[in-house]
């Protein structure tokens, strides 16, 4: 997945994102993030929810590293109890990968005209307005959302911002429970 | 994560797996009774326990329990200290394999468990601690002797469990022991709020939680085997190398692959090393048995390392004791080979460049009968020629001139006595390394040491588990005046529960021995804080005290073998206090962050290199450990 954080990385690690289903047991949510806290793993974000299964959530993990520490890690999550599978994402593989943020903007009136313009552009919605800011929405990969920031800042002041961290699925027709049940069903 | 409350969590034990269900399903039963009732239908025996608010409905269902079964009662050992009950569980666990339980109260009791519980973890041992929660309305109230269990014990344990739903409980426990027995063994949590433990509900008597993913990287880890191609490639391997080496780590016990091991040895000729974990894998009387490699491991299994050109690592995991410079461990080996249970050690510390993920035991058996069936027959006489001379050359020895009683002496002449056939249990330090130097193992889960995480303490209580264990073998404790201090209340135990097979060894040299020896090699002498000279404990009289009938003090050498005699010989728990020569070091050493080619040898080992300098030089750092 190229992004800014490729080149900017001062080890040049790679980003990698995890997509994890977990048994919908207590606390596994803590446990897996004291893991990467307590191995020195970097995190950039990480989501957890339920699925349309209710025994199992799924883990999104995006994480940066070179390919080294990405397979230490992967077999350090395998050692978990509550893990069920794991799937990552490369940029080989087709998938889809979304992030949600909202950023608050202040702006001079003249330019909310602009900034409604290069919202349009990026189809981003504004969500709420008041006569000096506007709420934007928007809805890309990363580096849509980087650059959305980028543009933003050149014609308002950003003030916050909240990202829903990294969510991700393959493309085509397979599913990461689906497969793993049917292989479990097939021995 | 929301705690599902209805039972779908649940599996139930698929029909065909038992013919009849549990004589007790459908019965109403306390959750405390469920608790005990399924531990001891996991094959418990012992219950190392320390009450408490929190967990007396347990200990009260142990009670009625062993009302009911007067014949076949469930064995219960109180420490001094929940710490205690843990290390006896490990001592237990380690000697058998099999899992040890021990219980403890919520908070204080709980917290004092965090060491045994992370022990286990770093040594890969099986136990299983329930531990007793406050009320689940109190929790999160900051309750008195509350502690965030679940939190503390994630970090530290291979699992944990917090029951919120007391329909889940009798399954938690019995997946309890199945995570702690499968994969790489180790400790789980159970953590049971107390009116979890009082609720009354409908015994199962079957059912563990899922497990899917886990249940299947097992399932695909115990069927493995080594393919034909691979096994055609390690003997290609083999074949190219002039001087293999086995590098043998605890792995070996823990899948009891021992026998598989001193096999393959034998068949192909191949001499080994072992870690400190690893003793007794081999038989130490054995001639390929090359003994201990690392910091204070022989020279002449370092300089094996050194020498080998194929390096076998089964069930060892190149750790900073062993490879303390990674890039100048083993450096002529051209080829690494690591079997490993655990995917994750492969590759983590040291490249290979031939691996095997799978029960070592089994992968050995594989290799060996390839070996036998492609009439592999390669000579390794004059590497097997060159490991005895180096075992001949630079044998361990120590000053005996001396008129003060040193302690390989003293090992030494204990393990003329129990001929490598007691086990033996030590505390952490300078008398734990001389342990591992100078006894004899000759079988496997004999030598019950704290390892990786290197707990001062574990002597103690770890040979009264190992006692309840094998009451029929001789169990020495040996330990330090240091460790001793940490679980000294623990000697009571012993007299309490009649650990007559117990004798316990003190090697007292007034003060943290290892600690000073690196004071005295990288601190310039300044022996801050370890100094015990001024100390007041009279550990004989504390002994007596403690109920021992026999608690000596020996201060002469020339007693030293008759005193011996007595106390090995003495009919109930015994103590036996040696002053040794404080200034004794251990020896050889390999400084931290340094290559073996650095390894000091001292004053009485003959070194290799003579223009090895014989002191640590002053550039070894203090911050690498």
């Amino acid at each position: 997945m190229a992004n800014k954080l490729e080149t900017i990385s001062p080890d040049h690690a790679h980003r990698h994102v995890l997509s994890i289903l977990v048994e919908n047991q207590y606390g596994v949510l803590s446990r897996i993030a004291g893991m990467f806290a307590t191995r020195g793993f970097n995190i950039d974000s990480l989501t957890v929810s339920a699925t349309e299964d209710s025994t199992m959530s799924r883990m999104t993990i995006a994480v940066h590293g070179d390919s080294s520490v990405i397979s230490q890690l992967q077999r350090q999550l395998d050692k978990f109890a509550e893990v069920i599978v794991i799937e990552k994402f490369t940029e080989r593989q087709a998938h889809i990968s979304r992030e949600l943020m909202l950023v608050k903007v202040r702006h001079k009136p003249t330019s909310r005209t602009d900034l409604l313009q290069i919202a349009s552009i990026f189809k981003a919605k504004s969500v709420d307005m008041t006569p000096s800011t506007i709420t934007f929405e928007i809805v890309g990969k990363e580096n849509k959302l980087s650059n959305f920031l980028t543009v933003l800042q050149e014609e308002s002041t950003i003030i916050e911002t909240a990202r829903s961290g990294v969510v991700a699925l393959t493309r085509g027709k397979s599913g990461l429970r689906e497969s793993f049940l049917g292989e479990v069903v097939n021995q | 994560m929301s705690t599902a409350t209805d039972t779908s969590h649940l599996i139930i034990t698929p029909a065909g797996d038992q013919s009849v269900g549990h004589p007790l399903a459908g019965h109403m039963m306390s959750g405390a009774d469920m608790v005990i009732q399924t531990l001891v239908d996991s094959g418990v025996d012992t219950i190392f326990g320390y009450s408490g608010g929190a967990i007396l409905p347990a200990f009260d269902a142990i009670y009625r329990y062993n009302q009911t079964h007067q014949e076949t009662p469930l064995r219960l050992v109180v420490p001094a200290n929940e710490q205690g009950a843990g290390f006896m569980a490990a001592g237990y666990a380690r000697a058998t394999g099999r899992p040890g339980v021990f219980m403890v109260t919520s908070g204080p009791g709980a917290t004092n468990a965090v060491t045994p519980i992370r022990d286990c973890m770093a040594d890969s041992v099986p136990c299983v601690l329930i531990c007793g929660q406050v009320p689940r309305a109190a929790m999160g109230t900051d309750a008195f002797q509350e502690a965030p269990v679940y939190n503390i014990m994630s970090s530290c344990a291979k699992h944990t469990f917090l029951v919120l739903d007391p329909q889940e409980l009798e399954a938690t426990i019995r997946t309890a022991f199945r995570i702690a027995t499968t994969g790489r063994p180790g400790p789980v949590v159970i953590d049971i709020p107390k009116d979890v433990q009082n609720w009354t509900g409908t015994f199962r008597g079957e059912g563990i939680l899922h497990l899917r993913g886990y249940e299947k990287r097992w399932g695909r880890l115990r069927a493995s085997r080594v393919s034909e191609d691979k096994q055609r490639s390690f003997f290609d391997i083999l074949n190219r190398s002039q001087r293999p080496l086995l590098y043998v780590g605890g792995g070996v016990v823990h899948s009891e692959a021992s026998d598989a091991l001193r096999r393959f040895s034998h068949t192909f000729g191949i001499p080994g090393v072992t870690t400190l974990m690893g003793i007794g894998a081999f038989d130490t009387k054995d001639p390929h048995c090359m003994h201990m490699l690392g910091m204070h491991g022989t020279a002449y299994a370092n300089y094996s390392v050194e020498d080998c050109d194929y390096l076998i690592a089964v069930g060892a995991r190149f750790d900073d004791r062993v490879a303390g410079k990674v890039s100048a461990f083993a450096p002529n080996a051209r080829e690494v080979a690591h079997i490993d249970l655990d995917a994750a050690e492969i590759g983590k510390v040291k490249a290979v460049t031939w691996s095997h993920v799978g029960d070592a035991g089994r992968c050995l058996e594989d290799l060996t009968k390839y070996g036998l069936k492609t009439g592999f027959a390669k000579n390794f006489d004059h590497w097997q020629a060159h490991c005895a001379d180096l075992r001949a050359t630079h044998k361990l020895d120590w000053d005996r001139e001396s008129d003060r009683i040193q302690p390989h002496h003293v090992i030494t002449e204990l393990n003329r006595i129990t001929r490598g056939e007691a086990i033996v249990t030590t505390g952490v330090g300078q008398h734990q390394m001389w342990s591992a130097q100078y006894f004899d193992f000759t079988e496997p889960r004999t030598w019950l040491t704290s390892g990786s995480m290197g707990t001062m303490g574990f002597g103690v209580p770890a040979g009264m588990g190992a006692a309840i264990a094998h009451p029929d073998k001789t169990v020495v404790v040996v330990d330090g005046d240091g460790s001793i201090r940490m679980n000294l209340g623990e000697l009571e135990t012993l007299v309490t529960y009649g650990a007559n097979n117990v004798k316990v060894l003190l090697l007292n040299n007034y003060g943290d021995g290892m600690v000073r020896q690196w004071q005295r090699l990288m601190f310039g002498q300044r022996f801050s804080g370890s100094d015990k000279t001024q100390h007041s404990c009279k550990f004989v009289n504390a002994a007596k005290a403690y109920g021992f009938t026999f608690s000596e003090q020996l201060a002469h050498k020339e007693c030293l073998v008759d005193t011996l005699q007595r106390f090995i010989d003495h009919d109930s728990p015994a103590f036996l206090e040696v002053l040794i020569d404080p200034d004794a070091l251990v020896m050889p050493m390999v400084g931290p962050g340094k290559g073996y080619s650095e390894m000091v040898v001292g004053d009485w080992i003959q070194p290799r290199n003579s223009t090895v300098s014989n002191e640590l030089d002053g550039k070894t750092k203090a911050d690498l450990f």
